[in-house]
């Protein structure tokens, strides 16, 4: 085993070993035959072949990987290599090898495999070969633990040692499905809209011109998803061959800082180049503009379509104006959530290059979102009938939001469970457990707030309502109700607050938004006005 | 008796965590169930508690870190951001300081190297390419949430909440705020993301549940504390009789949350010293007495009896003009009516000592300018500018009252109706 430099980083030099053996054409792909790897200035090289085992670069220096070379290929200018992924012993969790019955040598290595792992690496994380003596193999079936793609250069959240526990009982089970993340591979209710803008881009494709279409809808109706869901088999067409293949884009209004991030965004996605958003946009505009060979049709998807205006509206127009072109190939989707968007805030010229292609999503009816829950927990039987009828008909009234909806039978399902007088057979979701959670997700808290507040803050809401009667109006100054307040007192038989006292009272108010105050600084002299009905504080001051 | 002032202001001021905070059970196990979910399960969710200050939001959420993360593997598993409406002002700073706190590849050492836009793609980056069951949860707190909502186009908040409902890293999005009314801030598709749930924490103690608090606040325990017999004389003075209560119920009244009352117990433990080694019912009630006390009363006990002239001259022009905002020359005026016809105790003081005596009042801000941008700028014209007293009547009376050797022909003046 060679030994390799750790703390002097020497650069290593990575080479193909003669031309390619072989050359895959659909995958676009070029099979060599050896890697050779040198030392800068160094003179001696490394080769690697198939079937030789390799170290590659694993959490730090001291650990690396144990791989075994399956093929050598370059794809896109890059070198890569499939392997064939080992463990060492430090590696398998204490579990696993105590079900080898045996001590295990210290320097054994296991056979992995787990679907967790990418088979296909960066040549460039390759340190060295090493012997592999065969007696060291044992054959090992793991389950998913960590997940062992090398250190990339790129951002990434650490991955935990211990798997996340899987659902266990029905109901957790059926709250995993209702997870607004485990979006369904085919979105039901939506059919029609999938097929409108399946058909749309399809054409586009297969005539290879471009196009604009604008969707719109209320937030939750299932846009994106149902956009994902065309590409997605639009992807699979085109890898059956019905289709050209294309190149997918998505770009998000709301994950950028300014609009002009969006050409950087465009053209780091399609070529991999970084550049300022104007040399983007001028790289962009001559690639959309000019004729090139073989050239793919790209799909453009842009989210949250009303936070590209500027002043001058140049982003949006050149978003819609590159489709024009002949050989630009660009079919742009965008998403927004006005359906007169386009007449709202766009200028003449750009509203008319995107076009009177548009789709609007409408909200959910309550049959809608019933049928969206049953089909998500799939026989997974954890619901009443009239539970879910309920929070349908519930969340359909107010804004037919699918997200809303799943939230609601996700906490409806914690509430059976931490109610339920038997942990280990909590039941079926049941109506009174629908309707504590309707009644959590969807209240104020206003009244009980009020409720809850001290004497003192309660004499001052209603020595407000007092003053609102006397002026006839809807506001006043805290001189004026501070003198109701002190009437009030003695009334009640209490001792009068000072004025500081009535101001911090009257201020906590205002930090929870039961009152709206003008700025402290005016002390006295600020003016009151209410946050609440008037019905609503004295239904809460009455019920005592 | 030194310990004693350590052990309590400790429970007192450092906010020491309590074993379990109460009357906030059942607060208390919807976040910690939330809260396992997601590190133990991987399950994203996004929580707001909402509550008034100083009724213990902030104390509930460290309650239940501090057991959630007593598990071992938890401990290690879960990523902590913590984020603050009032340090974090601007998405690209509260980016910075995420990205800081991930300790995400852009960062060296302390310093986290890019732009905003390139922050937020690499962030965005990293989270994207985790999933459920192998990638280490993210705990995100967010103090003074609403302040977040101010944000431009609540980017910051928009991305987080579309990461806790998407298939990437899970992550547990917990808001903290004051303002019951924080859903109302929310822009329509970051409402559509946020899933709703709320824990309400409102003060529900009732009274003799207070008084209760009180006691256990000062109590020291038996067991722990070295000298016994100074525990146990001072556990046994801790009985609430009827002065104390009285005071007690007052404080209540005002306010019932902890953070007050701390206030006030802060007061008491500062009497306590070797010569003074107890508590005794009369502390309480000076304690009370100094928190309850009026400020601008305590202002006015300082001016001098020229600039107290002005202010009763101020309080009879609000009675006869019904509040209209007034100028210097009518309130000297005003004070020269009074001493024409009343007093010969005082001097006739000239204008510019008058001045001086009006722009004191004005630095106390016992008065204020009716344009304060116009009254910096016209340096000239003093004399003519619009001012408003900024005192309630009732406070000039009472200042009068505890006025040390007030002449009295000027406490008569400002009883009098006429002026």
């Amino acid at each position: 085993m060679a030994r390799y430099l750790t703390r002097n980083r020497l650069r290593r030099i990575y080479k193909w070993g003669g031309f390619p053996v072989s050359h895959d054409r659909k995958l676009k792909t070029d099979e060599y035959d050896s890697l050779h790897i040198s030392l800068e200035d160094l003179p001696r090289t490394t080769v690697i072949t198939n079937g030789q085992y390799i170290l590659i670069e694993g959490v730090d220096d001291d650990h690396p990987y144990v791989a075994k070379v399956t093929k050598l290929i370059e794809s896109d200018k890059k070198k890569k290599a499939l392997v064939q992924w080992f463990a060492r012993v430090g590696e398998v969790p204490p579990n696993k090898l105590k079900l080898l019955g045996r001590e295990p040598h210290p320097q054994e290595i296991f056979y992995y495999e787990g679907p967790t792992c990418e088979d296909e690496i960066d040549v460039e994380s390759i340190l060295n070969t090493v012997q592999v003596h065969q007696s060291t193999l044992s054959y090992w079936m793991a389950t998913p633990t960590t997940p062992r793609t090398p250190r990339h250069a790129t951002p990434s959240i650490p991955s935990r040692s211990l798997p996340a526990r899987q659902p266990g009982s029905a109901l957790e089970e059926a709250r995993a499905r209702l997870h607004v993340s485990s979006v369904p591979e085919s979105l039901p209710c939506r059919e029609q809209e999938f097929q409108d803008i399946y058909n749309f881009v399809e054409s586009k494709v297969m005539d290879g011109t471009g196009g604009c279409m604008y969707i719109s809808g209320v937030p939750g109706t299932g846009k994106t998803a149902t956009v994902h869901e065309v590409i997605r088999s639009l992807q699979r067409a085109s890898d059956a061959d019905d289709v050209p293949a294309f190149n997918f884009i998505e770009i998000n209004g709301m994950k950028m800082t300014d609009p002009h991030q969006a050409y950087v965004q465009i053209l780091q996605k399609l070529t991999g180049q970084k550049a300022t958003p104007d040399h983007a946009a001028a790289l962009l505009e001559k690639r959309f503009s000019h004729a090139g060979p073989k050239k793919e049709s790209t799909v453009l998807l842009v989210d949250e379509l009303d936070l590209l205006w500027t002043r001058k509206q140049n982003v949006m127009y050149n978003l819609f104006d590159w489709p024009t072109r002949r050989h630009g190939r660009l079919v742009v989707l965008t998403i927004a959530n006005t359906m007169d968007l386009p007449e709202r805030i766009m200028i003449n010229r750009v509203a008319s290059r995107l076009g009177l292609t548009r789709m609007s999503f409408q909200p959910y009816s309550f049959k809608q979102l019933q049928q969206i829950i049953m089909s998500r927990l799939n026989k997974v039987k954890a619901f009443e009938e009239d539970a879910l009828q309920l929070v349908s008909r519930k969340v359909a009234a107010l804004s037919g939001d699918a997200r809303r909806c799943l939230d609601i039978c996700r906490r409806a399902t914690e509430i059976c469970e931490h109610t339920s007088l038997d942990p280990g057979a909590p039941g079926l979701v049941g109506m009174s457990h629908v309707m504590q959670a309707l009644d959590e997700m969807f209240s104020s808290a206003y009244v009980t707030a009020i409720r809850c507040a001290s004497v003192q803050e309660q004499l001052f809401l209603r020595s407000v309502l007092m003053e609102f009667r006397r002026l006839g109006l809807e506001e006043a100054t805290f001189q004026q109700v501070l003198v109701q307040h002190q009437a009030l007192c003695r009334v009640e038989g209490l001792q009068p607050p000072s004025v500081s006292e009535a101001l911090a009272a009257c201020q906590r108010l205002g930090a929870c938004r039961l009152l709206l105050l003008e700025p402290s600084r005016l002390g006295v002299l600020q003016r009151v006005r209410l946050n609440v009905s008037q019905d609503d504080v004295l239904y809460a001051l009455k019920a005592e | 008796h030194l310990q004693v002032q350590t052990l309590l202001r400790e429970r007192l001021c450092h906010q020491q965590l309590p074993q379990r905070p109460e009357g906030v059970d059942s607060q208390h196990k919807h976040l910690m169930e939330l809260l396992k979910r997601t590190a133990v399960h991987g399950e994203s969710n996004s929580v707001l508690i909402i509550g008034p200050r100083g009724t213990g939001k902030t104390q509930l959420l460290r309650c239940v870190l501090a057991e959630l993360l007593a598990e071992e593997d938890v401990d290690k598993t879960l990523l902590q951001v913590h984020l603050n409406g009032l340090l974090q002002t601007d998405d690209r700073i509260a980016l910075k300081e995420i990205t800081r706190q991930l300790s995400l590849e852009n960062v060296v050492g302390d310093q986290v190297f890019g732009s905003f836009a390139e922050n937020l793609a690499f962030l965005l980056e990293a989270l994207k390419k985790g999933d459920r069951s192998s990638s280490r949860p993210v705990l995100f707190i967010l103090d003074e949430f609403d302040l977040f909502a101010h944000h431009k186009n609540q980017t910051l908040l928009y991305n987080l909440l579309d990461v806790s409902q998407s298939a990437q890293t899970p992550v547990a999005v917990v808001g903290l705020t004051c303002r019951l009314d924080v859903l109302e801030l929310l822009e329509k598709r970051v409402k559509s993301r946020f899933s709703h749930r709320q824990i309400h924490l409102l003060p529900s103690l009732s009274f003799s549940q207070y008084l209760q608090a009180v006691q256990a606040q000062l109590h020291l325990p038996d067991t722990t504390f070295p000298d016994t017999t100074f525990c146990y004389d001072w556990n046994a003075s801790l009985k609430v009789d009827k002065s104390v209560e009285a005071v007690l119920l007052r404080h209540f009244n005002s306010t019932k949350d902890f953070r007050s009352l701390h206030r006030l117990l802060m007061a008491i433990l500062c009497r306590v010293s070797v010569n003074n080694p107890t508590i005794k019912p009369a502390d309480l009630l000076d304690a009370s007495r100094l928190l309850s006390a009026d400020a601008m009363t305590n202002v006015l006990h300082g001016l001098s009896i020229l600039e107290l002239c002005l202010v009763i001259a101020m309080k009879h022009l609000n009675d006869i003009y019904d509040g209209e905002p007034f100028n210097l020359q009518m309130v000297y005026n005003e004070f020269k009516r009074f001493l024409q016809r009343k007093s010969n105790s005082l001097y006739n003081f000239e204008l510019p000592v008058v001045m001086k005596a009006f722009e004191h009042l004005q630095q106390l801000e016992v008065v204020r300018p009716v344009d304060a941008a116009a009254a910096v700028a016209a340096r000239a014209q003093r004399e003519y500018q619009l001012v408003r007293l900024m005192l309630d009547h009732s406070q000039i009376m009472e200042a009068l009252q505890k006025y040390p050797q007030c002449p009295t022909d000027v406490k008569q003046w400002a009883a009098s109706a006429f002026g």
